[in-house]
């Protein structure tokens, strides 16, 4: 209910996240025997590198009050093409995975914002057949990428922390944050996750926007794909689900909400950021991997316990219990239960 | 407050609303809607619910395509096939629902849709001009980078107006705009509709508000079951001229012959309250009588039905039925003390609509019907078929999905799983004629006066005058959270219609001609 | 807030459109399960009894743990992206209490599975959590209590017990039967039980439910509850055959039996979908698995054609049920 920018969600939540993981960063030599050096901030975003097209792709979706599980489909394809299609010139490879994302991305746009289905089931069978699409492609085997000056190139070190394809990722996090806060699609994004009938009656041209997010999503999950599989040379049919969940956490964890109509890009950035330092950490300090899954299952827990709509009327019949007349007018009249 | 003097009529028509037809399946909505608004001109559309207001208002603003008739705008005819073709041809909406997104600042919700601005925001540039729109209907302490969500409904509603003002349209439509809101806030709305209509827009104001009606607006057309009955000059017309024409004949009384068979106190609300919706609302009702709240969207009449049901968590207040304490906030709770509840939104809150009509009838009693946790195959079938039974439908349909009945054959199953129970003690029913044609009105009507009959006490809430009229022994009529009076004696329409349009008096009307006569101060008789 | 009052649309649809519509989602699987049989008859060795066998076999486990899953999203839950995990957790715990004897071990899985379910259930629905944020965060935390405890190794039996579940009676593994025997189960629950009727009430539409003072908080977690024992029943027929578990012994379990159910025609929005709905999903895909590999298609093909039947059956549900509706 405050109104200070520090006590919403979609503000508090990155900041908390990126801030308490910042410091742990910083403060690993004193717990512990390693040291933080430059390698480590760049090995942190490399990691960024890795995930966040994925979070990106995802939160996109998810601001509009989607949910676009076919990501991780469109990222191994994506890769996969690059590697296939990319041998001779490197141009092709990348262009073939971002065409790919963009038709996939239509293909579901179209099927969602056209049949009003929702996007969880729809997403969930393209992520499917696309896994299988990349392993029919292959052969269900690991290909290797042969033009070794483009696996150099990409993850040389730049300006001490960054490579090209950890700049590559901040440019597309760059460009999602101008777009989503200083244009009128940005806010529409929001307006249509938020409460689409309200932003159909005012106006908005719900079906197109719908259609171009989704292409958006594809899009940036087969570059990131293809990134990945450019520095790592060569592309994997199956990257798993860890991927995805990952993805997930990060986008939560940047503020965005799964009810729709919350989020920045920058706080998208915040969350991705706060994953890559947690596994950083993990390296660093030999951290069991426990430690860190139960860290990110303590985190989305209280996010998923604070946002539930029926605990809050709980909380709201408990203060008209104890305090009659103290009551005040719930700030959410009006949710979505359904993703 | 000066009345039509402010009028900036041009007498130039800008909008015509030509044989406007449009049908729902076998309702016909609107039969024929004729119309013009002049540049400057305040134009009033009222009618009685179902009167057909909203179904033009939705053609107006792109919402639904007409299936006859034409509209035009400055001489041309318009195609208004989507909220942004109307827009793009000149038309604002305030919708009768709230309409802004509560996870954007106010800055954006004042852009949203307008399809004026360009694709990048200059919130910026635009700034001054958003500050004068929120000052122009009193919300100078709201900032203009404020999340939504921290706004009160009524505020809220000021900024979705705010948006419709600011976007230099040549119709602008309010769709009760000023449900919501107090007295004060209203009186920043008129101003400010005045201010627009003054630049040469031209307005259509629909209501529920007489006296703010007649106060505000330059002409008036009235429509009365999907027709438009007449276009007259408001300076013409007073509140009781105008109840007769949205009538259509002169106003009946309530007929207190029925009442008489009352047992005992069934169910005592003693000082309910709803933040912001309900003030200080006591009632006793007896078993074998019908009563209704009576009031408008906003007036706290449904918040009172919702609050008792358990359904309203902030609710506060002492709710006893046979004299035992029932906690609020809790519809398990409500339900177990025999408290059964008919939501007005039949759809969200209501019937299981893509379940068998069976199912639905016997929702309500499954813990009846089973035996260690197995449906009996037997008990359930014979609980259909009397249910069926009670409500008139063919036992045949019992298997069909409730969502293929008609509206009426719907609600007759909504208010029929309520029916029949012995562990019913009262039935709560929030507008139970909603949307319902006239012969499945007075299909429910009779489910209801039997379900008193057995010894229920029936609570209604209504806004309807006919309904209340037929319907119920008392009627308490509330406005703006409050009662105003409690009618157990013989009482014209014409003062429930009055009290429930303008509470009390109205302080905006100056023809109100305080006819206070009728009926007793609502606290003694409620306490 | 006044909702607009939109006359009740004409609705004179005829009296057997109910059955019809339901006869129209059951046409879908028909008309796929007879385009499978025809290319199947087809396909040189698909009618076989050992063939038959192997279908039923690649069905099962992912069917039983399907059938847990149809009581989540019957409730109005969607999906829970925890399945694998739990499968893994209560894997674990089967093979680690073999020297108790088979039946507590068993039994002692199945507690697991409930335990950790239920209480995601009882969250979802005492509190209308979002069930998608809430299983991604179990999957964590489970994932990490389990390599916690074991330090990340894989479990050995600590008994010969768990060998039983290896059976194959009459040449049949003893967990299809076990499949047939469960959705029978969960079927008669589904249909003839107060609590399976209130599931199919408040998933379709939960303020319906309770404003008609139905306990939805408490038939939501009665149906986690059942779907984790089934989760820990699949667990325990995949820990026996691996004779070994660790946490990735769920695989990818729970994209499969998300697939299953969806392919059975169930809607993702609740309210509406059956046990043996579930059953023909997962044979569906078993059997379109199976004669692909007769052909002599790559997995890939396979995982996309499942993919593909998915999508289809969602787009027909879901035009099917809008049709109705309009």
């Amino acid at each position: 209910m405050t109104s200070h920018p520090l006590g919403r969600p979609a503000v508090l939540l990155p900041l908390t996240a990126f801030g308490v993981t910042l410091v742990a960063f910083v403060l690993v030599p004193t717990y512990s025997d390693a040291t933080i050096g430059s390698f480590d901030v760049y090995n942190t975003l490399q990691i960024f590198a890795r995930l966040g097209p994925l979070a990106l792709a995802l939160g996109l979706t998810m601001i509009a009050g989607e949910f676009d599980l076919s990501v991780v489909g469109t990222y191994a394809l994506g890769g996969m093409l690059t590697v296939q299609l990319g041998q001779e010139h490197v141009a092709h490879g990348v262009l073939a995975a971002v065409g790919a994302g963009a038709a996939i991305g239509l293909a579901q746009g179209c099927l969602i914002a056209g049949l009003r289905l929702p996007s969880m089931p729809v997403t969930l069978a393209t992520y499917i057949a696309l896994l299988g699409l990349t392993s029919a492609l292959s052969g269900g085997l690991t290909k290797t990428y042969a033009n070794v000056d483009v696996i150099l190139w990409v993850d040389q070190t730049v300006l001490t922390w960054f490579s090209p394809r950890s700049l590559i990722t901040l440019a597309l996090f760059a460009l999602a944050a101008l777009v989503l806060a200083a244009t009128r699609w940005g806010r529409e994004l929001r307006a249509i996750g938020g409460d689409r009938r309200a932003s159909r009656v005012a106006g908005v041209a719900v079906g197109p926007l719908l259609v171009g997010t989704f292409v958006a999503s594809g899009v940036i999950a087969g570059l990131g794909g293809s990134l990945l599989s450019l520095s790592l040379g060569s592309a994997n049919p199956d990257p798993g689900v860890q991927p995805l969940i990952l993805a997930a956490a990060a986008a939560l964890l940047g503020g965005v909400s799964l009810a729709g109509g919350r989020g920045s890009a920058v706080g998208l950035l915040g969350g991705i950021l706060a994953v890559a330092l947690l596994a950083e950490i993990a390296t660093v300090t030999a951290l069991p991997a426990y430690v860190t899954q139960l860290f990110y299952a303590g985190l989305l827990g209280i996010i998923v316990v604070v946002d539930a709509p029926d605990l809050h009327s709980a909380l709201v019949r408990l203060r008209a219990d104890l305090g009659p007349g103290n009551a005040r007018v719930p700030a959410h009249p009006a949710r979505n239960p359904h993703v | 407050m000066t009345v039509a003097s402010t009028s900036a009529r041009t007498g130039h028509e800008l909008v015509r609303v030509d044989g406007l037809v449009k049908s729902f399946g076998s309702t016909r909505a609107v039969r024929g809607a004729s119309f013009g608004i002049e540049a400057g001109e305040i134009h009033a559309l009222c009618g009685h619910n179902g009167a057909g207001k909203s179904t033009v208002v939705k053609m107006l603003s792109g919402q639904e395509d007409p299936d006859g008739g034409e509209i035009s705008i400055g001489g041309e005819v318009v195609d208004l096939r989507s909220r942004q073709a109307a827009q793009r041809a000149g038309v604002a909406l305030v919708d009768q629902e709230l309409s802004v997104v509560p996870s954007l600042s106010v800055a954006e919700n004042l852009m949203l849709g307008d399809a004026r601005t360009g694709w990048l925001n200059r919130a910026r540039r635009s700034r001054r001009r958003f500050r004068a729109l929120l000052d122009s209907v009193g919300l100078t302490h709201v900032a203009l980078d404020r999340p939504l969500s921290s706004l009160g409904i009524g505020e809220r509603q000021l900024v979705e107006i705010a948006r419709a003002l600011g976007q230099d349209a040549r119709l602008l439509i309010l769709d009760e705009p000023t449900a919501t809101l107090s007295d004060v806030e209203s009186e920043y709305v008129y101003a400010s509709v005045r201010k627009v209509a003054a630049t040469g827009c031209a307005i259509l104001f629909v209501s529920h508000r007489l006296g703010e009606v007649l106060a505000l607006c330059d002409r008036v057309t009235v429509m009365r079951d999907g027709a438009v009955v007449a276009t007259a000059a408001a300076d013409g017309l007073t509140v009781d001229s105008l109840i007769e024409q949205m009538l259509g004949e002169a106003p009946s009384r309530l007929d207190r012959t029925r009442a008489g068979r009352s047992g005992d106190v069934v169910l005592s609300v003693t000082g309910l309250s709803v933040p912001g919706r309900v003030h200080d609302f006591s009632i006793s009702l007896r078993a074998g009588q019908v009563y209704a709240v009576a009031g408008q969207l906003g007036s706290g009449a449904s918040d009172v039905l919702r609050a008792l049901a358990g359904l309203v968590p902030a609710a506060t207040g002492v709710v006893e039925v046979d004299g035992r304490r029932v906690r609020t906030g809790r519809p398990t709770v409500a339900s177990a003390a025999g408290i059964a509840f008919v939501s007005n939104d039949r759809k969200t809150e209501g019937l299981f609509l893509d379940k068998p009509i069976g199912w639905n009838l016997l929702a309500t009693r499954l813990p009846t019907l089973t035996r260690l946790g197995v449906v009996s195959r037997a008990r359930w079938s014979r609980s259909v078929a009397e249910l069926l039974g009670v409500c008139a439908i063919e036992p045949h349909r019992a298997r069909d999905a409730v969502g293929s009945l008609s509206g009426g054959n719907q609600q007759k199953v909504f208010v029929g799983r309520c029916l029949h129970r012995d562990d019913v003690r009262v039935l709560l029913l929030d507008d139970p004629t909603r949307g319902v044609d006239v012969g499945g009105r007075a299909a429910i009507h009779d489910l209801l006066r039997s379900a008193a009959t057995d010894g229920l006490a029936v609570l209604f809430s209504s806004t309807e005058l006919e309904e209340l009229l037929d319907l119920a022994d008392v009627v308490v009529t509330m406005h703006k959270g409050d009662v105003v009076r409690t009618h157990v004696g013989d009482t014209a329409g014409s003062v429930l219609l009055r009290e429930i349009t303008h509470g009390g008096h109205d302080p905006h009307d100056p023809r109100d001609p305080h006819d206070r006569g009728v009926g007793a101060p609502a606290k003694e008789l409620l306490s | 807030m006044n909702t607009l009052t939109v006359p009740a649309s004409g609705a004179t649809a005829p009296s057997r459109s109910r059955r019809r519509g339901d006869l129209a989602t059951d046409a879908v699987v028909v008309v796929a399960v007879v385009a499978v049989l025809v290319v199947g008859l087809s396909t040189d060795r698909f009618v076989s009894y050992a063939n038959l066998k192997a279908i039923l076999t690649s069905a099962s486990l992912v069917g039983i743990a399907a059938l847990g899953l149809t009581l989540i999203m019957v409730g109005g839950a969607a999906v829970s992206l925890a399945i694998s995990q739990t499968v893994a957790a209560s894997g674990m715990v089967f093979l680690s209490a073999q020297s108790l004897g088979l039946v507590p071990a068993l039994v002692l899985a199945v507690v697991c599975g409930a335990v950790v379910t239920g209480l995601q259930g009882a969250v979802v629905g005492f509190a209308a959590a979002n069930p998608v944020v809430l299983t991604i965060a179990a999957s964590f935390a489970i994932t990490g209590v389990a390599t916690g405890l074991t330090g990340g190794t894989s479990v050995s039996p600590s008994g010969t017990g768990y060998d039983v579940l290896n059976a194959t009676p009459g040449g049949v593994p003893l967990c299809v039967f076990v499949l047939l025997a469960l959705t029978a189960v969960v079927e008669w629950v589904l249909r003839r039980t107060g609590f399976g009727r209130s599931l199919y009430l408040g998933g379709e539409n939960r303020r319906a439910a309770r404003a008609a003072g139905l306990p939805v908080g408490r038939t939501t977690t009665v149906a986690w509850l059942g779907a984790g024992s089934l989760f820990a029943v699949t667990a325990a027929f995949t820990a026996a055959f691996n004779t070994a578990a660790n946490v990735n012994l769920g695989g990818t379990l729970t994209f499969d039996a998300i697939a299953a159910v969806l392919a059975g025609g169930t809607p993702i929005s609740g309210g509406r979908g059956s046990a043996v709905r579930t059953l023909a999903g997962a044979v569906l895909i078993a059997a379109v698995s199976d004669i692909l590999l007769l052909r002599g298609y790559s997995t890939g093909v396979q995982i996309m054609v499942k993919g593909v039947i998915v999508l289809l059956v969602v787009v027909l549900v879901h035009l099917r049920s809008k049709g109705r509706a309009s």
